[in-house]
Parts: C-alpha cells; sequence; structure tokens
C-alpha cells in the first residue's frame, strides 16, 4: 500500500538579500491513511515549514508533495486554496476563532465552503461543546475554544488534520483533553491526523513519530507502545 | 529621546511609511485648504493695497462745483495731515476712433495725474502734449491710434479741450479704475466704457474740478483703523474744503460782482451819453429841418416874386435873369440841405439801432452776471472718500465672497483631518501595545514613551503643514485671481505670507496631531506594563440588533450575517468611518450645492420670477409721453414709481428700494410673485406692502410685521408686510402707488416700467429705439442683466470647483486611511480564512463587504450633515444685492455619491492588492 502523505526530497530555501536559507534540506517522510502522527523538533528545525508546505499555505523550492495520491509541488496558487478548502483542516495553537461569530457560526463558517461537510452541530457534540454551541469565543475557555477550532476543522471533512502546537497556549490537563479529543478522533473516524510540536512527550501517544533536526527527517519511526493520550506525563 | 528610542521611532516610520504619509497628507490637504482659503483675500487685498500705494490711490476727492484754484491745492497740501494733495480734472465726454469707425465710447476724460492716482503704463509711452493720450488697456485700443471726441458733446465739455483728435501714446491701468465697471453717467447709452488720461496742456481751463488728497497714513485698505482715521478726518475736511472753497469762491464771486457792477455802470452810463447824443442829435435834426422849411418858405416868396417880375417886366430883363439864376442857386441849396436832412435822418436811425442793440446787449452781460453769481452762490462741496469710487468699493465685495467660504468650510476640513489622525494614532498606539509595555517595563516614562507616538504624529503633521501651507497659500490666492482678473486690472498676485495665518495652520496641525496622539496614548499608558504585555482580549462578539428581527435575519446569507456583526461589532471602527466618509460625502455635497445655490440665481431670477423682457427707467414729468410711446412700441407695461428708500430695523437703516406699483392687474406678465415653496402669493392693498426674501431674512420681518421706511427728506411710510417673495436680486419692497400717495399725501407719478418687447426687431433695437426718446433714463434688458450676474458669479464657481477637487483628495485619504486600518487590525483574522480555503474573491468580499456597506451609510450620514451644512455655508455667503437661493439640485446628490463610491472602489482594488499580500503564517503566529 502506497503512502497517504510522501515527501520526497522536499527542499525549501529562503533568500535573504546575499544569503540564503535552507529551511528544508531533503525532507523525506510518509504517512499512512489512518495513522495518527507527530511530527516533532526544535525550534528552527523545520517543522513549520513542513506544516506550511504540507498545508499547502507555501511553495517548496524542490521535491513532490504527496497526498492521497496527488501531487500537490507542482499547484497553482488557486488550486492550492482549493486543496486547502477540500483536502485539509487545520488547528492553529491560538484557535484563530472568529471573534463575533458563535461557536456553531465558526464551525459552519468552515463547513458552508465544502463539497461534503459534516452537520456543525453533530461535530460540535463530537467535542463535547453540545452545551455551549451558541457561545461566543470570547465566553469560551481556552480549550473550549481549542475544541471549536478542532470542530471546524473536522466539519470540512478533509482528507487530512493539521494541527500545530494544538496544546501550546493551553495549560497541562486541557492540553492532555485536547490531545485525547484528537486521538479519539483519529481512531473513531480513521481521520489521518498530523500533530506538530516541539513537546517530545507527545510523541509516545502517536502511531508514527517523525523527528526533524536541521531541516532534514533524522528519524522516523513507528511507536510500538503507543500510550494513551490520557497517560501521557510532560 | 534615547538614542535607541530615537532608533526604533524612525525605524516604525520607515516600516509604516504608508500610515506615515496617510498622516502626513491629510495634514497638509486640510492645512493647504484652510491656509489657502484664508489667505486668498487677504493676498488679494494686500496685492491691491500695494498696488494703489505704489500710485498714491487718494484718500479724499474733494469737488467743488465752483472749482478750485491752485491756491486751494497749495491750501491743502499746507495741512498737517497731509502727504499731497494734487489738482485735477475729469468729466465724461464721448468719444470714436475715426480711422475704425467705431461706435461711440463715453469715456471718462481725465487730467494725467503727476503725485495722486498715477497710472501705470502697460504698452507705450505717456502722453506730452495737447493732442496726446492715454487710455484703458484690453478695450481695443492700439497705440498710434487716433480718438476723436464728439462735436455731439456739450459746449461746456468741447471748451474744456484744446483739440479735438487725440493721438493713443500709452495703454495704461489705473488705480481709480480697478474693475471693468466704471459707473454711471448721463450720457451715451448710460455707462461709462472706458477712460482717457490727457496731459495738463490739453485742458484750456484755469480751474480743477477736483482735488485728490493723500493722507499721511499706511493703514491697509478697507481695515477699520483705515476707515476709522478717515472717519476721524471726515469732519475735519468737510469743513476745512468748505472754507477753502469759499475763499476760492468768494474771489469769484467778488470778480463776478465787480464785473457785474462795472457792466451795469456801463451800461448806465453808456445809455445816458447814448440818450444825450441822440437827443442832441434829434435837435439838430429839427433845427435842420425847420432851416429848410423857411428856406423853403423863402425859396416859394422869391418864385413868387420872380413870376411877378416877369409878368411885369418881361421874362428878358436882367433882373429877371438874375433873379431867377439866384433861385434856382436857392432850390440847388434846399435840394441839397433835404438830402442832408435825410441823410442826417437815416444816421440818427442808425444810431438809435446801434444804441437799442447795445443796450440789449449790456443787458444780457449784466444777466449773464448776475446767473454766474447765482450758480456760485449754490455751490456746493463734497468730500468723497474711497468707498465711493466703484472698483476700490467692487473689489472690497468680491474679494469678501472668498473670505465668506473660508469661514466655515476648512473647519470641516480641519475636523475630519483631526479625525482621521485620531483614528490612525489610536490603532498605531493599539498595535504598539505590547511594545509600550515593554518599555515601560524597562523603565521608560510615560513621556519618553508618549514621547516617540508625539513624534511620530506631530513630524508628519508638521511636514505636511509646511507642505500644505506653502501649496495652498501659493495656489489659492492664484488660481482665484485668474478668475477675478477677468474683472479687475491685470495685475499679478504676490506671494502672501500671514505670519499669523501660518501660526494658525500650524497649532491647528499640532492640535490635529499631538492632541489626538495624546487622546490615544494616555489609556494605553495608564495601564501597567504587566497589563500592557498580555495581550489585549479580543473585543467579544455578541448579537447585534437586527439578530433580533429573526424574519429578517434568518433570510440573510451566512456570510452577510457575519459582515453585520462585524459591521456592529467594532463601534468606535464604525463610527470612524461612517463619520469619515460622511464628512467627506458632505464636503462635496456642499461644494455641489454651492455651486447650484450660486450658478443657479441668476436664471431663476431673470427666468422664473422676474419675467419682463426689461426695465425703463424715465423721467416722471415725462409720464403722459412715455406712456404713449410705451403703448406704441411695446407688448405690454407696468407702471410703478421706483424710490430708494431706508429700511428702519433695529435702530439701524438698511436702503432698500421700493416699488410703487400703479395698478398689480397685470403684473404677473412682469414679476411672478411667490414664495420660497413656490406658492403664489397675493398682491398688497392700500397700506400694505409684500417684501424680498432677502430682506425678511437679513433684517428679521415676518409677515403681519409693520415696517417703517423714510426716505431723504425723512418722510416716513409705515407698510404692513402681507407676504415674502423670492427674489435674488437687490433689496425689494413692493406696494401700491396709491399707498404711497395717501401716506406721503401729495401725487406721485410712476419714474418706472416693467416692458415686454414686441416680437420681430431684436431686443437690442427695441431697448435702444426706446431709449433715445427724451426723458427716457435707461433701458435695462434683464437678459443682459442676467449674463452680467452669471459671469460676475463665475468667479465663485472656480472655489466651488477648489472645493470640490480638496473635498474629493480629502474623501479619497480618508477612505483609504480607514480602510487600511480596517484591514491591518484584522489581518489575523484575514489570514486564517485564508487557511480554511476561502478563494480570493471571498476572502476580499469578506472584508470589503463591510466597507462597501459603511460606505453606504457613510453617504447617507453624509446627506444628513451635508443638507445642513450646505445651509449654513450659504448663510455665510452674503452678498448685500443677491439672495443666493439654497438649493442641492438631486443630481449633486448623485455626484457625490458616486465619486465617493468611485473612491471606495478603487481604495478597495488596492486594498485587494493588500489583502492578496497578507501572509497565511499570520494565523501560525501568536497575538502579540
Amino acid at each position: 500500500m502506497s503512502a497517504f502523505v510522501e515527501f520526497k526530497n522536499v527542499k525549501k530555501t529562503y533568500k535573504m538579500g546575499e544569503t540564503e536559507i535552507h529551511a528544508l534540506n531533503g525532507a523525506d517522510f510518509e504517512i499512512n491513511k489512518g495513522e495518527f502522527c507527530v511530527i516533532v523538533g526544535a525550534s528552527g528545525a523545520g517543522k513549520t515549514t513542513i506544516l506550511n508546505i504540507l498545508g499547502g499555505m507555501d511553495t517548496l523550492t524542490s521535491g513532490n508533495v504527496i497526498l492521497d495520491g496527488t501531487d500537490i509541488s507542482k499547484m497553482s496558487k488557486k488550486q492550492l486554496t482549493s486543496y486547502r478548502r477540500y483536502d485539509i483542516g487545520f488547528v492553529f495553537q491560538f484557535y484563530n476563532l472568529v471573534q463575533n461569530l458563535t461557536a456553531l457560526e465558526n464551525v459552519e463558517l468552515a463547513a458552508q465552503i465544502c463539497r461534503e461537510p459534516l452537520n456543525a452541530a453533530d461535530v460540535l457534540k463530537q467535542v463535547g461543546l453540545e452545551e455551549r454551541m451558541k457561545n461566543f469565543p470570547a465566553q469560551l475557555s481556552g480549550g473550549e475554544q481549542q475544541r471549536v477550532a478542532i470542530a471546524r476543522a473536522l466539519a470540512k471533512n478533509p482528507k487530512l488534520l493539521l494541527c500545530d502546537e494544538p496544546t501550546g497556549a493551553l495549560d497541562y490537563n486541557t492540553g492532555k483533553a485536547v490531545l485525547k479529543l484528537l486521538q479519539d478522533t483519529c481512531r473513531k473516524t480513521g481521520m489521518t491526523v498530523v500533530v506538530i510540536t516541539h513537546n517530545s512527550a507527545i510523541s509516545a501517544m502517536a502511531d508514527r513519530i517523525i523527528t526533524v533536526k536541521n531541516g532534514k527527517v533524522s528519524d522516523m519511526r513507528l511507536n510500538d507502545n503507543i500510550a494513551d493520550a490520557a497517560d501521557i506525563e510532560w | 529621546m534615547a538614542r535607541s528610542m530615537r532608533k526604533t521611532t524612525l525605524r516604525e516610520i520607515k516600516h509604516t511609511f504608508g500610515r506615515y504619509m496617510a498622516i502626513l497628507a491629510i495634514i497638509a490637504l486640510g492645512v493647504g485648504f484652510f491656509s489657502g482659503v484664508r489667505d486668498t483675500t487677504p493676498a488679494m487685498v494686500n496685492m491691491m493695497n500695494g498696488f494703489l500705494e505704489e500710485n498714491n490711490f487718494y484718500d479724499f476727492r474733494i469737488i467743488s462745483t465752483s472749482g478750485w484754484n491752485d491756491k486751494s491745492v497749495e491750501e491743502f497740501a499746507e495741512q498737517p495731515d497731509v502727504l499731497m494733495a494734487e489738482g485735477s480734472i475729469s468729466f465724461d465726454a464721448s468719444y470714436y476712433v475715426p480711422s475704425r469707425s467705431i461706435d461711440e465710447a463715453v469715456l471718462k476724460t481725465h487730467m494725467l495725474p503727476e503725485k495722486i492716482n498715477t497710472i501705470k503704463v502697460v504698452e507705450g509711452t505717456l502722453p506730452e502734449n495737447s493732442e496726446e493720450c492715454a487710455v484703458e488697456q484690453g478695450r481695443g485700443y492700439k497705440i498710434g491710434e487716433k480718438i476723436r471726441i464728439n462735436e455731439s458733446n456739450d459746449s461746456e465739455v468741447l471748451e474744456m479741450v484744446k483739440s479735438r483728435e487725440f493721438t493713443v501714446t500709452a495703454l495704461v491701468i489705473s488705480p481709480y479704475y480697478l474693475n471693468r465697471e466704471k459707473g454711471t453717467t448721463t450720457i451715451g447709452n448710460g455707462t461709462v466704457d472706458g477712460f482717457v488720461y490727457m496731459p495738463k496742456s490739453a485742458f484750456d481751463t484755469e480751474y480743477f474740478s477736483e482735488i485728490f488728497v493723500c493722507l499721511d497714513n499706511d493703514y491697509v485698505m478697507y481695515s477699520e483703523e483705515y476707515n476709522d482715521f478717515i472717519d476721524d478726518r471726515t469732519e475735519k475736511w468737510e469743513k476745512l474744503s468748505e472754507e477753502t472753497a469759499l475763499k476760492h469762491h468768494n474771489k469769484l464771486l467778488a470778480d463776478a460782482e465787480a464785473e457785474l457792477a462795472d457792466a451795469k455802470e456801463e451800461y448806465e452810463s453808456g445809455i445816458k451819453e447814448g440818450q444825450e447824443e441822440l437827443d442832441k442829435a434829434a435837435a439838430e435834426l429839427a433845427d435842420g429841418k425847420k432851416t429848410l422849411e423857411d428856406t423853403k418858405k423863402q425859396l416859394d416868396a422869391a418864385k413868387a416874386d420872380i413870376d411877378m417880375l416877369k409878368a411885369y417886366i418881361g421874362a428878358n430883363s436882367p433882373d429877371v435873369q438874375k433873379a431867377e439864376t439866384d433861385y434856382s442857386n436857392g432850390v440847388a441849396e434846399y435840394e441839397k440841405g433835404v438830402a442832408d436832412l435825410e441823410k442826417g435822418e437815416k444816421e440818427y436811425k442808425d444810431a438809435l439801432a446801434e444804441f437799442e442793440e447795445k443796450s440789449a446787449e449790456g443787458g444780457q452781460k449784466i444777466a449773464d452776471a448776475e446767473k454766474e453769481i447765482a450758480k456760485l452762490k449754490a455751490r456746493s462741496v463734497y468730500v468723497l472718500n474711497r468707498n465711493t469710487n466703484i472698483g476700490y468699493a467692487l473689489f472690497e465685495n468680491d474679494s469678501e465672497i472668498v473670505e465668506q467660504v473660508a469661514k466655515v468650510f476648512p473647519v470641516f476640513f480641519i475636523l475630519v483631518a483631526a479625525l482621521v489622525c485620531m483614528t490612525t494614532m489610536s490603532r498605531m498606539v493599539e498595535e504598539q501595545r505590547t511594545q509600550i509595555g515593554i518599555l515601560k517595563a524597562i523603565g521608560y516614562s510615560e513621556t519618553s514613551i508618549m514621547g516617540k507616538f508625539m513624534f511620530y504624529s506631530c513630524s508628519a503633521a508638521l511636514i505636511g503643514c509646511v507642505l500644505g501651507f506653502a501649496v495652498g497659500t501659493k495656489l489659492f490666492p492664484a488660481i482665484i485671481w485668474v478668475t477675478y482678473k477677468i474683472m479687475y486690472i491685470p495685475i499679478d498676485i504676490p506671494y502672501y505670507f500671514d505670519k499669523n495665518l501660518a501660526l494658525a495652520a500650524a497649532a491647528v496641525s499640532m492640535l490635529c496631531s499631538a492632541g489626538t496622539t495624546w487622546i490615544a496614548c494616555r489609556v494605553e499608558l495608564k495601564e501597567t506594563a504587566a497589563s500592557l504585555m498580555r495581550p489585549k482580549a479580543p473585543k467579544a462578539g455578541k448579537r447585534v440588533l437586527p439578530e433580533y428581527i429573526p424574519f429578517l435575519w434568518n433570510r440573510l446569507k451566512f456570510l452577510h450575517k457575519v459582515s453585520i456583526r462585524n459591521i456592529f461589532r467594532y463601534k468606535g471602527r464604525f463610527f470612524m468611518m461612517v463619520t469619515g466618509i460622511g464628512g467627506c460625502m458632505a464636503l462635496l455635497l456642499t461644494g455641489f450645492g454651492l455651486k447650484d445655490s450660486i450658478a443657479g440665481f441668476a436664471d431663476t431670477q431673470y427666468g422664473e420670477i422676474q419675467t419682463a423682457d426689461a426695465a425703463v427707467s424715465f423721467l416722471d414729468e415725462k409720464y403722459e409721453k412715455i406712456n404713449e410711446l410705451l403703448t406704441e412700441k411695446t407688448n405690454g407695461f407696468a407702471m410703478m414709481n421706483h424710490g430708494s428708500w431706508d429700511l428702519l430695523y433695529e435702530d439701524r437703516v438698511k436702503s432698500i428700494d421700493l416699488e410703487a406699483v400703479e395698478d398689480f392687474g397685470n403684473i404677473s406678465e412682469f414679476m411672478v410673485f411667490r414664495d420660497l415653496e413656490k406658492q403664489s402669493i397675493s398682491t398688497p392693498d392700500l397700506n400694505e406692502a409684500i417684501i424680498s426674501h432677502s430682506i425678511s431674512d437679513r433684517y428679521n420681518v415676518e409677515i403681519g410685521d409693520e415696517i417703517t421706511l423714510r426716505d431723504a427728506d425723512m418722510r416716513e411710510l409705515h407698510l404692513t408686510v402681507t407676504g415674502v417673495f423670492e427674489n435674488h436680486t437687490y433689496n425689494l419692497i413692493y406696494t401700491t402707488l396709491e399707498t404711497l400717495e395717501k401716506q406721503l399725501n401729495e401725487d406721485i407719478t410712476p419714474n418706472k416700467t416693467f416692458i415686454n418687447f414686441k416680437t420681430g426687431e431684436t431686443h437690442g433695437k427695441q431697448a435702444a429705439d426706446i431709449n433715445k426718446n427724451s426723458g427716457v433714463i435707461s433701458v435695462e434688458q434683464f437678459a443682459k442683466t442676467r449674463d452680467r450676474m452669471a459671469e460676475m458669479m463665475s468667479s465663485l464657481d472656480y472655489i466651488v470647483i477648489l472645493v470640490i477637487a480638496c473635498a474629493a483628495a480629502l474623501a479619497f485619504i480618508v477612505i483609504y486611511n480607514l480602510t487600511n486600518i480596517n484591514i491591518t487590525e484584522r489581518q489575523r483574522e484575514i489570514a486564517a480564512i485564508k487557511v480554511l480555503g476561502f478563494f480570493r474573491r471571498e476572502t476580499s468580499a469578506y472584508v470589503l463587504r463591510e466597507n462597501i456597506a459603511l460606505t453606504f451609510m457613510g453617504i447617507l450620514a453624509g446627506i444628513a450633515i451635508g443638507i445642513p451644512l450646505h445651509s449654513f455655508v450659504m448663510s455665510q455667503i452674503k452678498v448685500d444685492i443677491v439672495d443666493f437661493s439654497t438649493v442641492i439640485l438631486p443630481q449633486s446628490y448623485i455626484y457625490s455619491a458616486v465619486l465617493t463610491l468611485i473612491f471606495n472602489f478603487v481604495v478597495n482594488l488596492f486594498m485587494e492588492i493588500k489583502l492578496e499580500r497578507i501572509n497565511m503564517a499570520e494565523s501560525l503566529k501568536s497575538v502579540d
């Protein structure tokens, strides 16, 4: 079975005047469908660049990125937008909810631009926010806001759920609860989930752990001893 | 400012150059408009003042009907407050150009001045001998051309000049004639067409008709100081002139009386002598006659003797023959005597005739001398100040129009500019919240932190202020003067720097920048460093009003709901945007409205209200004749008595025109009386009057009030106001002729009439045809008046176009700036939306939909602000003889709105680019 996500010798070079910075210097990895994958690495290792490229927010200098058999490395800006729109669900570190929309409306905002969205209310119920649907973001706690963000990403019914430091702005327990939600989602719906973090402790709950260092994948392994999100500690 | 602080400030400017420029531009525009408009009137007055000073414009023009001599001039010149005095001659005469058969033109003929009211040569050299002259430039005369004085001028006028033909040696401008309009005259077609200057040697007169006096003062024309200065001296000068005139006059009178006495004496002695001689001659004649008769008798007797002798002694006797010879000798002698007598008698008759002629002549001489004395005795002296000079007075009025526009308009500009500065600076301070917190934490004082923002805004404002001031004060007076120049003398307007205005501009711009920055900083700086460094909680969303109307709300598309929420979410931004755009819309609307109101009044006045073709003024004693004439020559007329009266209000007086109409029956063919709502109003009955809107408006007279009018003889009229009619030129009151007659208790004859021309001949021809009749003073064709008025007001048009252009520029900057702020504020949100997969057009629609909605609200607000602003500005523009109608035509609303939308559209295009550039990675960043 060929991989669901493939990075093949991906290079990303930023030109800063005279000097060139190689954010990615030939990254290779693959992720199978339905996996819960954690990409871990120190600051500046190239995680965010991988995220940007995989999320269709940035282009790459060379190499190939394939999602579900489609090569996104050659896509135009507009195609990339469509790619983001239909294939990717994004969970941000700082939630990025639209402040003047209620939880439900924030989910709808994403859902209404997709081809086969899930029912917004159902998704919110799924993430445990049945009671808070009518609330505005400012009336929700950080964890709740991040759940809304996850619901928003899920409602789009994407092929891939990309999470950028989803626990970064949350306290320990809430962070763990959010991770559990992500893991459960992966398990229950078979959604492929990619979590990007600098916190290597999180990798304990992953199916696949990819370690990034100096713009390259230094290590990629399948986790033999998958921990439950509730059990991990940092 | 610490070094690193300075660095961060300068870098801030570099990085946010667009914003910096926005502040700079808005201040430049505000200050430019403010100072430009404010500078125009002083600059124009300064220019004219310079021209008048350069040419020693007079302070007093002193006229005496008995004239002045050199001594009088000297006497005036010796006064302590006098700089110089100069005698001069002026009269109206009609001239023509023989070589070009140009129609005759009435020219004011002046003596070439040496000291006062000196003229400026535009082309050629000043005339030097009695056959040369200088004429007004720009009237079609050429150097070297000859002009000829018309023989049809009064003999008195013709006697004044030595030559009949004059060669034009110079084309000149004169401080005495600043305006194209030169007033009225009693000859020709009633208006003075131009002027001509001739050297002193060209005049054949011993006396001056007027003396110009320059007083020792440096006051600027029209200034209160100057007017007070003149007012203070008027009485003294009137007395002095009277005395001086009296001296000259007494001499003249004494001369005349001596002449009279001589004439009388000569006459009487002549009569006596002549009579004596005549008597003597008559006696001699009688003697001669008697002698002759005696001789005849003797001869007859001698003849009888001879006949007798013949019978007795025969005819041949020598005695008889001797006697016969003697007799025939005697007869011859007698006949000679008879002839002599006849001659003597004829001589006597001649002498008698001569005597009679001479005595009649003497009588005439006496009568002349007596008349001269009577004229001298009826002499009057006038001390006229500059305000009686038509150019001087007109220029004050015209230049004031700009000043009146300058009163309110710029303030509004400045307000909008301040609003934009405020929004921009608040946004900036908010953006830099964390930085402020850090600086505070490091230990910078509030003052130095605020200093950074102060420097940012103030430096932008200062540069903008200097730029705006320089450009505004240079450009506005120049552009406006270009239009005025058509009506006035063609001189260049020098740059006028008004220190106070510069200070005001600087103060205003500082207030806009520093003031708003202070307000913006104050709140943030009060917070503690720690709270500043914590991200500010995003403004909570909440339900907005429309949501409580489910009927509407549920029908809206999802994204529309979002937009509506967003609009109401940021109240501050909503307010700024709506007021900002509304302000610009209001300015545009006012600009267009000004144009409508100003451009339209002449059309309304002469197209809809005063519908007669012309007005004829005539001498009231010729009423019967004129009545006949007009019955034949016109297509109907309405007679009235026109008079100038003073309206008494609040212990002041205002000169108005009173028209006492003979019969209001057919007046509607000539003048439509209607109120401002275009409803016709009824004509006055006995002791009633209707007044023009200008009078009601400016002097607070209402329907039902009783007004009092007073004329020069202090006679009073008391009239009840029964209506206020729409009328845009002059201040008019209409009543009935009967009222006038009853209240003044005398017979009043009409002296003015409205007429409608017959079809066929051109109106001009018909007017001339009526004008040439004796007793007709003038024929005013309203079509011409309408054109002239429109031309006069075209100078205002330019100002209006300037206003519109500036309002448009302002609108553009405001919309750009506000939209820009709107977008930078929401970068994260927009980035997140993009990550979600919104297409380009969806993203811009998401943001700009709000913008468009706000623009529409701004337009509505603008209409709401614009209408009162327009009426306010109109109420400030007061020209005594013109009452503008305050109208904004429907298309002006459309123009203003469309312009605003176009600006919005253009700005949106820019913004789409900006949206496109927003990096999606923004959404990954933490809140800062």
